[in-house]
């Protein structure tokens, strides 16, 4: 019993892992540095996103403007170019983005609306402005040989934006579990009134969630845009399901108050890993999707069971807990 | 005995050699969409073609989403395969991925849409129709039709889209390459939209009246959707003559009924074979063009009976 009680919450790492050995077994050609470095690079775009939601579906809330974000970011990373050079100009792709989750956590915090709404409402506005601004046409960078040097794969595995990614999750782990800011934002997503009484500001900490979300997916923007030498207003626009996935696969509950950086890891490896191993298989587009959705079904299914188990064991009276009667024989 | 073995060596080489030969060649296909009236039988004529000519083709669809057909490049190049066929959606973006391809010394090519000069370097030829030729050969037919004089209209495409500007290029450069005595009255963008089409036909319609002696679209929907407005207008008149392109089963209809006088057919499935005929020539190392057109057929009401429709 205790050793389903530890698979189960370590489910992620053993559906990745199972991923991996059933694809390398079935896959040819599956196990190699450069599907890895391909892989991972991959998996850095929906990653650097995953990031950000992570801390926001642990304080309750949802982001759903972070793909037109991503697309808004890029287009500015890009159309900046000529006037400020590509670093400025990737930095103002980025303020962007941090503008516009300032715009979505000064709206929810201060009109106190559901967070699905208004950046569902957000969504479509930024979306509108990235179509407004290029003239719905795609737009095109000053320096190609810069998107060149950024796609370059470094000691064999990483590129600029998947180590970027790997850094980042390791950090948001430590942050999420060592320090005091990062366990408020647990308190907040459990029970905000609570958090509040016991002295957290958690409309700060609602707020600066939403700004660290922008700011992520604007970064993952103007990298996928610095990569491509291209800003589209159509970039991102699938994005958001997917991203919403991988949290959800690594173990985050979009209730709030639960969540871990690195289940967001396993989370996004694990997607990442499945739609490699499904592509190199050419499987087709809409096939992987309905795979992807089972896996989803699952891992939220032994989410609810670890769950129910915990809570039937934190449901029974102390003393219970602490010294089990046994009944007719069975524990 | 000596010359025993070096037979039995001989023989040994040879079976690898042929084994390495047998050994099929993998083409990943990046296409623009699974299910897509024009993209479709493209694909199922590339799949088909692949399969006579033992060639494997690893599909993978970006759904018109071009973020997934860069990031389907790389697992091209992760897999090792021995050639690309990119279906590119936009000038820039597949660079760094077709990049990643030259050095892993996969020959790319790309189907039916140019991309951008700054590709060039980086695939080995573009096959698929000569929009500029289309547009030559739609200024032809409607010459032909008026007897070389006359007013007409252009309903174009999308502003700035490379199909576009090459339709309308090609068109506004033949007329006065034959000097031709038709005057463009007014060229207007209708985004190959029939609906479109509609709107901007009865403005047309009701600006020029009488002065309208033929239409060029860009398209055989925006087509369609003069014809509607011109019924709509005046409805016991006949239509002047209309010249379309894409050869779409309703517009050979619409020439058999003498609504329309011609279109010109660009079929999918040769584009299909041809992109996969000409990767299998890079891979049997013979070189190819850097442009491949496929063949473009007028169909006019002499010859409508016998030519396929596109789709």
């Amino acid at each position: 019993m205790r050793y389903v009680s530890l698979a189960l919450q370590y489910r992620v790492g053993i559906i990745l892992g199972l991923t991996l050995i059933v694809s390398a077994m079935l896959v040819p050609g599956y196990v190699s540095a450069t599907t890895l470095s391909l892989g991972l690079d991959r998996a850095a775009t929906i990653g650097l996103i995953a990031i950000g939601l992570t801390v926001l579906l642990i304080a309750g809330q949802i982001d759903l403007s972070a793909g037109s974000v991503f697309a808004l970011a890029g287009i500015v990373s890009i159309m900046l170019q000529p006037q400020l050079g590509i670093l400025p100009a990737a930095a103002a792709g980025v303020v962007v983005g941090m503008v516009a989750g300032a715009i979505n956590g000064a709206l929810v915090v201060g009109l106190k609306v559901h967070s699905l709404v208004l950046t569902l409402a957000t969504m479509l506005i930024f979306r509108s402005i990235a179509h407004w601004i290029t003239d719905s046409q795609p737009v095109t960078g000053t320096d190609i040989m810069f998107s060149l040097a950024l796609a370059q794969i470094y000691l064999d595995v990483f590129t600029v934006r998947s180590a970027l990614f790997v850094a980042f999750i390791l950090l948001l782990h430590f942050w999420l579990t060592r320090t005091i800011p990062g366990r408020n934002v647990f308190a907040v997503g459990s029970n905000a009134v609570a958090a509040e009484e016991s002295g957290i500001a958690s409309g700060r900490i609602l707020f600066f969630g939403f700004v660290f979300a922008g700011t992520l997916a604007g970064l993952a923007g103007v990298l996928q845009s610095l990569v491509t030498n291209t800003g589209s207003p159509v970039f991102g626009s699938t994005l958001i399901v997917t991203v919403i996935a991988a949290v959800v696969v690594g173990g985050t509950r979009i209730e709030g108050g639960k969540g871990s950086a690195l289940g967001t890891l396993g989370g996004v490896l694990t997607i990442g890993a499945l739609t490699v191993a499904m592509e190199f298989q050419s499987v087709p587009a809409y096939v992987q999707q309905v795979v992807s959705g089972f896996i989803l079904i699952l891992l939220v299914v032994l989410d609810r069971t670890v769950n129910t188990r915990r809570k039937a064991a934190a449901d029974r009276p102390a003393f219970v807990q602490g010294n089990p009667i046994k009944q007719g024989g069975s524990a | 005995m000596i010359e025993k073995r070096n037979l039995l060596y001989v023989a040994a080489a040879a079976m690898l050699a042929s084994t390495g030969l047998a050994h099929a060649k993998t083409v990943c296909y990046v296409n623009a969409a699974d299910s897509h009236a024009y993209a479709t039988p493209a694909n199922e004529a590339l799949q088909e073609r692949a399969k006579e000519l033992k060639i494997e083709i690893l599909s993978l669809s970006q759904d018109f989403d071009v973020q997934k057909g860069t990031e389907q490049l790389n697992t091209c190049v992760a897999r090792g395969v021995d050639g690309i066929i990119l279906w590119p959606l936009d000038p820039q973006a597949y660079i760094p991925g077709l990049a990643r391809a030259q050095q892993a010394e996969i020959p790319a090519i790309l189907i039916n849409s140019p991309m951008g000069e700054e590709a060039k370097p980086f695939v080995t030829s573009f096959t698929g129709p000569d929009v500029y030729e289309e547009g030559e050969m739609a200024a032809d037919a409607l010459n032909e039709a008026l007897g070389g004089e006359g007013s007409v209209v252009i309903i174009a495409g999308q502003a700035g889209n490379g199909t576009t500007i090459g339709r309308v290029g090609g068109f506004e450069d033949r007329l006065k390459e034959i000097s031709s005595g038709i005057e463009v009255l007014d060229t207007v963008n209708a985004d190959f939209d029939q609906q479109k089409a509609l709107v901007v036909s009865r403005d047309l319609i009701t600006r020029f009246g009488d002065d309208l002696d033929g239409v060029y679209a860009n398209d055989d929907t925006m087509a369609r959707g003069f014809i509607d407005a011109w019924k709509e207008a005046n409805p016991s008149k006949p239509t002047p003559p209309i010249v379309g392109i894409n050869g779409q089963k309703d517009a050979f209809e619409s020439i058999r009924t003498g609504e329309m006088h011609a279109t010109i057919v660009q079929s999918p499935v040769e584009d299909g074979r041809l992109a996969i005929e000409t990767m299998a020539r890079i891979l049997d190392g013979e070189e190819v063009k850097d442009r491949l057109p496929i063949p473009l057929t007028v169909v006019t009401k002499e010859n409508v009976e016998s030519v396929e429709p596109a789709f």
